[in-house]
């Protein structure tokens, strides 16, 4: 389920690199990203969730893989806020707000190719 | 040679070239008549390789070249035009550091790592000219840290140490870095300090700056051993303890001062001795006690094998795999070395250990660590990792050496059977016992273990697989996209990864087979950064003999410590493939401060590039690869793009050069 937070402004569909020039991170959707994934992404950008979940949510041995999403909202909350797995953001420094927009982009992040897609990958 | 004698060289000057001849030892007749059976073997037996090889070297030795006639000329005779008086003002026909470069020759040193400097020039010119600049071959370092990393790296591949060739004050001080990683990874290197110590030799200026009363000081706390040779005798002698203390498990640099005196002066009428040397074994643990650890292994119900600083070589990969495979039992590797095929079923997470009830630890690095874990909290308490009724059994080196001031022998931990020991030496006594005390309904058991085990590593073969596609087309490049690419251009070759993934998700050890000891040569030791590109540089030129492709993951930030080191790799030709994972920043950092500013409840909106970032204006890696002489290609930003770089970079590897591939990637 996606979450709308704001009224969304569409504008056109098909395939939408977005740029983000401060990181140089970008990112290939099937479909243009509504307002509230845009301000998510750029809360993940800013609050730096990246620096162990990676841009992609695709985790590494410092965060868990968090996207495409594994966990409803009240799940993604608590491991944010309470679980200790990771420092402990209270809504002092994000908001409820701030966290369901994070939560709405990390939705809309794509799966990945399917592992028979990626030669790469085959590793017999 | 007394110590009148090293005052002055020339008091009692031969008449002429005749008595010169005949009043004193000619050196080379002392040479040739120098051949000691057994001198060889200063190595130490824990590396079967290198021991055969250090044989076969000592054997062959003294590597010295036939003298040139000028040589022998400038050795034996008055030049043509000089009286006597003026020759012995003039000339030295027999310097110390002759003698020097013939006992590093009878150890076996196949290099020496240098930056070059006046308190050692007296054996600069000796390796070049007496030696011939083989067997040791000087490598030129820009940088004493450089110098000693690359013998870091040289080590770990081969089992056989280098010469660090250094000023005891300045260069001494560059280097100490990289000698801590070393000491901290065990891993032996033989530090020759200049000095100048008699102060009315001294020239003034510089040689008083570059002259200490104890140089070796400023390392003493994490080196096994050291001296100050006071006389050339004094020199091989020490050189030779030197040598064998630090291949002597467990193993770790040491220094020897070579007084610039000594080095210059002429050796005199007593002629120094080479020594005959004996190998020495390993220490191997306790019969009685490897026989309660063999009942212990036998009866537990779901053992555990941890290994980290283990294998000293193939041998030791061959020992742990029949130990594993008599019991089966899975063996998690920390890989501080390779210690186990990662392709093998018994290959397993640390999961394993939450649920053992014996633990078996094999020259851990941390077995505190292993056992329990320290939250990172306001009050950081420990939490018990392993099942509460778990017996440890710790086999390893730690406790027959370590120093107190660098804490890196990490938190006291008290195993129930400690057995020091070296583990590669004590596995086979073990492996034996194990087998004789199994009984066969004990041995039932293994077919069930076996499939369990088996299950369980194709399981987490899939995960790994499965994990590597998310981020795929990311931009910047994931770090496991990163890994699968280089996979795919060295997947057909002999191959070694020359660096560790630690930072980039340990994407190597999930998707890479790796099944010899030299693919993989674990981590810096002390975490001290500016280890990575020289220890590739110094890994590669181990591999080099063989034909191997060279890899490096190269950081940035460690990069920016240490970038001479490529120079070093185009000036001697050491073929490398280097690619980065360039993240632009200290990103462990930028997560340490992100934490403290949860805690604080500060937030952490921007605030952490301050300090942490690489960037603006952005590190042009490639072109600092590419001044240092480097084929260079990047930043790569587009994933789709790195395959076709990598391809062109191995092609100049293949022809016997560096290569250096910027790739801008995701932070872990």
């Amino acid at each position: 389920m996606k979450l709308s937070l704001r009224n969304t402004r569409s504008a056109g569909r098909g395939v939408l690199v977005i740029s983000l020039w401060a990181l140089g991170s970008t990112v290939a959707y099937t479909q243009e990203p509504d307002d509230d994934v845009r301000e998510g992404r750029a809360l993940y950008d800013s609050h730096q969730c990246w620096q162990c979940h990676g841009y992609e949510g695709q985790g590494s041995v410092a965060g868990v893989r968090i996207a495409p999403t594994l966990y409803p909202y009240e799940a993604f909350a608590r491991l944010v806020r309470h679980t200790n797995l990771m420092p402990a953001y209270s809504p002092n420094v994000l908001s409820e707000e701030q966290l369901r927009l994070i939560y709405a982009f990390v939705q809309s992040i794509p799966e990945p190719p399917p592992l028979e897609d990626i030669p790469e990958l085959d590793f017999e | 040679m007394n110590r009148d004698d090293r005052s002055c060289p020339e008091a009692q000057p031969p008449e002429n070239s005749e008595q010169q001849e005949s009043g004193s030892v000619n050196r080379r007749e002392f040479l040739s008549s120098a051949t000691v059976a057994g001198l060889a073997a200063a190595s130490v037996g824990t590396t079967d390789k290198a021991a055969a090889q250090q044989v076969a070297s000592n054997e062959s030795a003294p590597g010295a070249l036939p003298p040139t006639a000028v040589q022998e000329a400038m050795e034996s005779e008055i030049p043509a035009g000089y009286s006597a008086e003026e020759a012995r003002e003039y000339f030295v026909r027999n310097p110390g550091s002759d003698f020097m470069v013939d006992v590093i020759k009878r150890l076996g040193l196949d290099y020496i790592t240098t930056n070059p400097g006046s308190s050692f020039r007296g054996i600069h010119e000796s390796i070049v000219n007496y030696g011939g600049n083989q067997a040791p071959e000087l490598l030129t370092c820009v940088h004493e840290e450089q110098a000693a990393a690359m013998a870091h790296g040289y080590f770990k591949v081969t089992g056989r140490p280098l010469g660090v060739l250094c000023h005891g004050t300045v260069g001494m001080q560059h280097a100490s870095m990289a000698v801590y990683n070393a000491w901290c990874d065990r891993t032996p290197m033989i530090l020759l300090a200049g000095n100048h110590l008699d102060a009315t030799e001294r020239r003034a200026g510089v040689e008083w700056s570059h002259s200490a009363q104890d140089c070796v000081r400023v390392v003493r706390d994490y080196i096994k051993w050291d001296d100050t040779p006071f006389s050339l005798q004094h020199y091989a002698e020490s050189m030779a303890r030197a040598y064998r203390i630090a291949m002597t498990p467990p193993m770790g640099p040491v220094a020897v001062v070579i007084d610039g005196h000594l080095q210059e002066a002429e050796v005199g009428d007593h002629a120094p001795e080479l020594l005959p040397m004996t190998p020495v074994q390993p220490p191997v643990g306790d019969e009685a006690a490897i026989a309660e650890a063999a009942r212990w292994l036998v009866e537990a119900e779901s053992p555990v094998i941890v290994a980290d600083l283990m294998a000293h070589d193939q041998t030791g990969v061959e020992r742990l795999v029949a130990l594993a495979e008599a019991l089966q039992v899975p063996v998690v590797n920390q890989f501080g070395r390779t210690n186990f095929p990662n392709t093998h079923y018994l290959a397993q997470g640390a999961a394993a250990v939450a649920q053992a009830d014996v633990v078996l630890g094999l020259e851990l690095f941390d077995t505190w660590g292993v056992i329990n874990t320290l939250r990172d909290r306001v009050h950081r308490d420990a939490v018990r990792r392993a099942r509460p009724d778990a017996r440890v059994i710790s086999i390893g080196t730690n406790d027959l050496f370590t120093k107190s001031n660098y804490q890196n022998f990490q938190r006291y931990y008290p195993s129930d059977l400690a057995i020091a020991g070296d583990a590669q030496a004590t596995l086979p006594i073990l492996t034996d016992a194990v087998l004789s005390s199994m009984l066969r309904s004990r041995r039932a058991t293994n077919a069930e273990r076996e499939t369990r085990w088996r299950n369980a590593h194709a399981s987490a073969r899939e995960q790994a697989l499965n994990e590597a596609r998310y981020g795929w087309n990311a931009s910047p490049v994931s770090t496991s996209r990163l890994y699968a690419e280089l996979w795919n251009v060295v997947r057909d070759r002999d191959w070694a990864l020359v660096s560790d993934d630690n930072l980039q998700s340990r994407w190597a050890r999930r998707l890479w087979p790796i099944e010899r000891h030299h693919q993989y040569i674990g981590r810096s030791g002390g975490a001290g950064l500016g280890y990575g590109a020289p220890a590739a540089v110094g890994a590669a030129l181990a591999h080099r003999a063989d034909g191997r492709l060279a890899v490096n993951v190269q950081r940035d930030g460690d990069m920016m410590y240490t970038p001479g080191a490529f120079w070093t790799a185009a000036y001697h030709g050491i073929p490398l493939l280097t690619v980065t994972h360039n993240n632009q920043g200290y990103h462990q950092e930028f997560m340490h401060l992100q934490r403290m500013a949860a805690r604080r409840q500060r937030g952490i909106d921007g605030s952490s590039w301050v300090g942490n970032e690489l960037r603006n204006p952005d590190i042009d890696l490639a072109r600092i690869a590419s001044a240092m002489g480097v084929w260079t290609e990047g930043p790569v930003t587009d994933p789709d793009d790195l395959g076709p770089a990598l391809g062109r970079a191995v092609e100049v590897v293949d022809g016997g050069e560096p290569a250096f591939v910027d790739v801008r990637c995701q932070p872990r």
